[in-house]
């Protein structure tokens, strides 16, 4: 397993484009649109909508990482390699945890990188470092795990992006990313209860803010967990499929 | 070493494999030969455990043990590396996979590169390798655990001579190390060269399985063949010793007996005052035993 992680991490590292589509574009998007929307506001209504934004675009982003999960996931199917190391001792658990570390550690690399850019240059408060932490982790293994069943069921790599965009982006939309929930119609505000970027965006932002409660964060811990572990058992039993449609 | 009973695979309607049944002895090179599609590929995948669902029984022997991922190698089709790291990472790598650590791992990484011929290359990564190291290293890699199996499917496709003919050595070092290699190629020159046992495959069944002198002395004729000005004059008096069919600008007579067959159309040749221009005894090979078999050429 330690060996799939390291060759998966160098191979990360060496990619550019992922540094761009982790830091980069997130950051730029931040500062966008924080100037767009308090653009007139002072005080307790700016700092609302920063509140709003910085854990919103951190929690958007951080999906974009499915992507780059699919792209080498397909890369190993299409290679031969997943069909090469199913010859060998290693187990498929130990191939999937082996890919699916590397981007867990990445993910948090990035929601750290974009909270920290948000406290430097905005200022944002982090009233419960604690639970602020642990939410990273659970948010982390909740998209990385949506991640593993994502790549191993597409059969192409647009699939994937393609997938990604949908998740990423409407559950922004529904999850109340982009706009406060309370300022959509019921009907959205009912399924936006229905997306994992609900519950991190709402968690987060009480956690920022000092007030998420330990029954409101065990809920919300209990949500995304549950979404992550789904995703690992997915992979896991689709496993065998993706292996039959393996090169080699 | 290994016994096969009864195999069967079929993908939907496709009978990939039908009924097939060997036995392969330790330390043999066994020869799989057929054309593309002919099922070879999923016997290997299905004997390396990468296709786990088929009908029929494999039996590994006692030198496999219950382990035996441990103990084979398989060399796949396709170069199969991670090309942004370099030749000893990819052999580290492998090498982790069959759960050597340390010392052992490094050492084995070292002997393996002398072995390939990669030595000085060992920290450049492998996307600057040319097919023929890749190949090299492909193999490697499933040679990392020191395996008591080697399972190669065509591992010389697409690649110049001279590395052809170092892959080539390389597998009669390790059959004399004794190691059980299981080849499968549709070079059948290839196979001519270093195999013992020789399979053929074709549409999933095995159509023939012998020692290799065994299957040129029961399937292959020999044939001699003769060419010169004016031949054609005697060709009805030798009609009877085989068959005769047109070649370049000569004859090729197919015989049982081509000693006695030479013997007569030199007497020919002098009785009607022919000169031959060339006259050679041509010695069967691999590639007519496929054809008597099946009636057809190999399909690339």
């Amino acid at each position: 397993m330690k060996a799939v992680f390291k060759v998966e991490m160098i191979k990360n590292l060496q990619d550019k484009g992922l540094y761009f589509w982790t830091f980069i574009l997130p950051i730029i998007f931040t500062v966008l649109f924080i100037s767009i929307f308090t653009a007139g506001t002072e005080g307790a209504d700016k700092e609302y909508v920063i509140i709003s934004i910085v854990p919103g675009y951190t929690v958007m982003f951080v999906f974009f990482i499915i992507i780059s999960m699919g792209f080498s996931f397909i890369e190993d199917r299409n290679k031969g390699m997943v069909a090469r190391l199913a010859s060998t001792p290693l187990s498929p658990y130990a191939y999937l945890m082996g890919k699916w570390t590397p981007y867990m550690v990445i993910v948090m690399i990035q929601i750290i990188v974009l909270l920290t850019f948000g406290k430097i240059v905005y200022n944002i408060p982090i009233d419960q470092p604690v639970l602020l932490s642990l939410l990273a982790i659970i948010l982390t293994l909740c998209i990385t795990g949506m991640g593993l069943a994502i790549s191993l069921l597409i059969p192409t790599g647009n699939m994937g992006v393609a997938i990604t965009q949908v998740v990423a982006l409407g559950g922004a939309l529904l999850g109340g990313l982009w706009m406060p929930l309370e300022h959509m119609p019921t009907l959205f505000q009912k399924i936006g209860k229905f997306t994992p970027q609900f519950w991190a965006h709402k968690a987060f932002k009480d956690a920022m803010t000092g007030t998420l409660s330990h029954s409101n964060f065990l809920v919300a811990a209990l949500v995304l967990l549950s979404i992550g572990c789904v995703g690992f058992i997915i992979a896991l039993v689709t496993y065998p499929n993706f292996l039959k449609r393996a090169k080699n | 070493m290994l016994s096969i009973k009864n195999m069967s695979k079929n993908y939907g309607s496709t009978k990939a494999l039908q009924n097939i049944s060997f036995n392969i002895e330790k330390g043999s090179c066994f020869g799989l030969v057929g054309p593309n599609g002919a099922g070879k590929s999923t016997l290997i995948k299905i004997i390396v455990g990468i296709i786990q669902q088929y009908e029929g029984t494999i039996t590994f022997g006692k030198s496999l043990g219950a382990n035996q991922k441990q103990k084979i190698g398989y060399v796949p089709q396709e170069v199969c590396l991670e090309e942004n790291v370099s030749a000893l990472e990819n052999l580290y790598f492998f090498g982790k996979m069959y759960r050597l650590t340390g010392k052992e791992l490094h050492e084995r990484a070292d002997e393996v590169l002398s072995y390939i011929g990669l030595s000085d290359r060992k920290k450049d990564k492998v996307k600057t390798f040319s097919g023929g190291m890749k190949r090299r290293l492909n193999i490697g890699c499933a040679l990392m655990k020191e395996p008591e199996l080697i399972m190669m499917d065509e591992p010389t496709v697409g690649i110049d001579p001279q590395s052809r003919q170092y892959i080539l050595n390389m597998m009669n070092e390790m059959k004399q190390e004794n190691r059980t290699i299981i080849y499968s190629s549709h070079y059948i020159e290839e196979v001519e060269k270093i195999c013992d046992d020789i399979a053929f495959i074709d549409h999933g069944k095995i159509i023939e399985h012998n020692n290799m002198d065994v299957l040129l002395k029961k399937h292959a004729i020999p044939s001699v063949y003769f060419s010169g000005d004016r031949c054609s004059k005697y060709i009805q008096e030798i009609e009877h010793l085989g068959t005769i069919t047109e070649h370049k600008k000569g004859y090729i007579l197919t015989t049982r007996n081509p000693m006695q067959a030479m013997e007569k159309i030199l007497q020919l040749s002098k009785k009607n005052s022919v000169v031959l221009d060339q006259f050679e005894l041509l010695q069967p090979k691999l590639e007519d035993v496929f054809f008597t078999l099946t009636g057809s050429e190999l399909r690339a």
